[in-house]
């Protein structure tokens, strides 16, 4: 082997300058290296996610308090959001545009201010994996930053300002006023300032702990490690029949119970919604993040405080009240801003816990109209009128009393006769909730 | 060339076939190779292209924002670029890289060998004695420079058309923070830097289908057609198991380093998988040059 790499160097020599032997070894050697590096990248993750810690034992209940009671006032980190739930894209459009028209990508198209309107923004959250930074410091400051594809978006909410800033195309929203700080009011909510959609896991775990007593039983099921940090491991399943969420794992820091990582599993046992900490500090974060300044050129939109408010409570309210189907729920909220306060109005709840289903009436005829006085005329220039029933139903195939819309998780039931019934749950449930069979 | 023999310590009489590997060699053998990349007119011209390339984008920008109609898509940088020119550099470099900045490395890198297998000049620099090992290392060493030299070209171009067309100042970063432009510049000349060494990877990639071949030209555009192809498969979801490999995949992550603070992922992933490139196909150009006959 000696004499093989002393010789390797020379072009001609003592030795014969090719061999077949030396050939091979030589072929070899670029393939060694490849399975050297496969093999690294194979093995370091299972390396990492190795030896889950040594925690002192605790019941699911002294969990769910430190969960629930955490008083971490102050964290920044990175999250990584990854959600699929199957949804048809142009049912994921509808959603973040509101029923129908003027889905939310189109409303960046317009090319008015809407681009960053955090609504439709961070509904995009509901398709595919994204990045995001947070911070947060009390429940006065906060700030998201969606790490995009060559370009970002920041919400920065601190005490009676925020802003949204897109800088794809240049712009921001301002909210000024006590409504801005509105986000307080669902204090609950830290990491999402402006919307319904969790952003953090934290607010994905307050929304399965909170509302699901009774309905679900919580055990602990094993500690990890997420993000460097030491984790009980809560198992949330819903103990009623007729969901199409059979589990929720939640990590719960053991220091200072703060939701690490939040992965929502649906019965066809696939990964719906996986949040996740991928770094983690909590300490106080700068002053100077919540700072906003508007840059140079920006388009800036003032925004009516009020209007924005109603529109955050109808999608916080249905979001916390409802668990896992509280992100369908956001777009319907949102479908609230045209009238003031139609969300709270045309939005029935029917029963409770994991098998909640909401129904609302579906417009009659067409919903361009309405949505040009609402949006200040932001959408009239599409002049898309569309017909919410029929695009509900080209969307879903026929069943009894209806048209079902399924995804992984969320099911849409839209009868005849133009109710929608939605929820986490399986068709029958559905029909029983429209009384249809 | 000499030189080299005499710097290093003597070899062993009984080793008559080993030459000494010194440092003092390698810089020869690497100069020479420096010399012969860039003071090729074709070398030349890649690089003037580039040059042009930042040019061309900035008038197209200032024109566009002149008159009333915002044109949307394109890179999402544009915006920016409009309030202050050190963008352009940021814009220019988008778009060079996924085409431009490979299509000149790939001629480069893939000429390296096989176009001097085809001139029949390889013959000639093996007889001289240089080692093949070391050949190849200068010659890699020398692709890795033309790297550097060729974003360098986009980044200045960029720079001084921006200035020229554009207000300079403060800088808005993609997460809508302001920094000043001293530190804009520092950004810069480290986006320029990640950017170069992303398309390590590629020289690596070009020197080993040079290798494989005695025609300059197949080697070449070998080396193109497989950036192309890449970068096709790149954009389909359903590889999404194989896409974090491609070489290509995280070329575009040097914009992460303009947010506030810097995000590193994507960057590190890049070079990381970079640096995997070059382990590989460096590993594989040596086997089959070192092993080859060279009949030319």
């Amino acid at each position: 082997m000696t004499i093989d790499t002393a010789a390797g160097d020379s072009v001609d020599g003592g030795v014969p300058y090719r061999s077949r032997r030396r050939t091979l070894v030589r072929a070899g050697v670029p393939l060694a290296v490849a399975a050297v590096i496969a093999t690294g990248i194979g093995l370091v993750p299972a390396l990492a996610a190795d030896s889950p810690p040594d925690l002192p034992t605790l019941t699911a209940e002294q969990v769910v308090a430190k969960a629930l009671g955490s008083d971490a006032q102050s964290l920044s980190g990175t999250v990584s959001v990854s959600t699929d739930l199957g949804l048809p894209s142009q049912l994921l459009g509808a959603a973040a545009g509101g029923l129908g028209a003027a889905a939310g990508r189109g409303g960046g198209q317009d090319g008015g201010s809407s681009a960053a309107d955090p609504q439709s923004k961070l509904l995009g959250l509901l398709g595919g994996d994204q990045t995001l930074r947070v911070a947060v410091d009390g429940p006065d400051r906060q700030r998201v930053d969606l790490l995009e594809n060559m370009a970002g978006y920041t919400v920065v909410h601190n005490g009676d300002q925020a802003w949204a800033w897109d800088s794809s195309t240049n712009t921001a929203v301002h909210l000024t006023g006590p409504a801005a700080a509105a986000a307080q009011h669902t204090g609950k909510h830290p990491g999402a300032p402006l919307t319904g959609v969790p952003t953090t896991p934290q607010e994905a775990a307050r929304q399965f702990l909170d509302a699901s007593a009774g309905t679900t039983s919580v055990t602990v099921a094993g500690t990890a490690n997420v993000a460097g940090q030491k984790a009980y491991q809560l198992s949330v399943k819903p103990t009623q029949s007729g969901s199409t969420v059979a589990e929720v794992r939640i990590a719960v820091a053991a220091d200072n119970g703060v939701p690490l990582s939040v992965v929502v599993k649906g019965v066809d046992a696939s990964t719906v919604l996986d949040v996740h900490f991928t770094d983690v500090s909590f300490a106080k974060p700068a002053g100077k993040t919540f700072d906003f300044t508007v840059p140079k050129g920006a388009k800036v939109t003032e925004q009516k405080a009020d209007g924005a408010a109603g529109r955050h409570d109808a999608a916080g309210q249905d979001a916390a009240g409802q668990g896992a189907p509280g992100k369908g729920q956001a777009g319907k909220g949102q479908a609230g801003t045209g009238a003031d306060g139609r969300g709270h109005d045309g939005v029935n709840v029917i029963g409770e816990g994991w098998t909640t289903v909401v129904s609302a009436q579906l417009p009659a005829g067409t919903v361009g109209a309405p949505q040009d006085g609402g949006k200040s005329g932001k959408h009239g220039g599409r002049g898309q009128a569309l017909n919410p029933q029929a695009l509900l139903k080209s969307l879903g195939k026929p069943v009894g009393g209806g048209t079902l819309i399924s995804t992984k998780v969320v099911n849409v039931l839209v009868t005849d006769d133009g109710r929608v019934f939605a929820g986490a749950v399986t068709l029958p449930v559905l029909q029983h909730a429209a009384g249809v069979n | 060339m000499s030189q080299a023999e005499t710097a290093g310590p003597a070899a062993p009489p009984v080793r008559i076939g080993r030459r000494p590997q010194t440092a003092a060699g390698f810089l020869a053998l690497f100069r020479n190779e420096l010399h012969l990349t860039f003071r090729r007119m074709r070398t030349k011209v890649l690089l003037g292209i580039l040059a042009v390339l930042p040019i061309l984008i900035g008038v197209v920008v200032k024109l566009n924002t002149d008159s009333p109609h915002e044109g949307g898509g394109g890179v999402n940088f544009i915006a920016q670029t409009t309030q202050n020119g050190l963008f352009l550099v940021f814009t220019a470099l988008a778009v060079a890289l996924p085409v431009f900045l490979p299509m000149t490395v790939g001629v480069v890198a893939g000429d390296s060998v096989a176009g001097e297998a085809a001139t029949g000049t390889l013959r000639y620099l093996l007889v001289a004695p240089a080692g093949r090992t070391r050949l190849l290392a200068a010659k890699f060493t020398a692709g890795l420079v033309f790297c550097l030299a060729a974003t360098a070209a986009v980044a200045a171009a960029a720079l001084a058309t921006g200035a020229a067309l554009f207000p300079l100042g403060e800088v808005t970063l993609i997460s809508g923070d302001t920094i000043g432009f001293g530190d804009a510049l520092l950004r810069a000349v480290l986006v320029a830097g990640v950017v170069a060494a992303s398309l390590a990877g590629l020289v690596a990639i070009g020197l080993f289908v040079s290798t494989l071949t005695g025609s300059g030209i197949a080697a070449m555009a070998a080396t193109v057609g497989l950036v192309i192809t890449v970068q096709i498969l790149d954009a389909f979801p359903q590889l999404d198991a194989v896409r974090p490999f491609l070489f290509t995949h995280y070329w575009l992550s040097f914009a992460d380093l303009l947010r506030q603070p810097m995000y590193w992922d994507g960057v590190w992933k890049d070079l990381g998988l970079q640096a995997a490139y070059v382990a590989v196909f460096g590993a594989a150009a040596w086997s089959r040059f070192a092993s080859r006959d060279i009949s030319a």
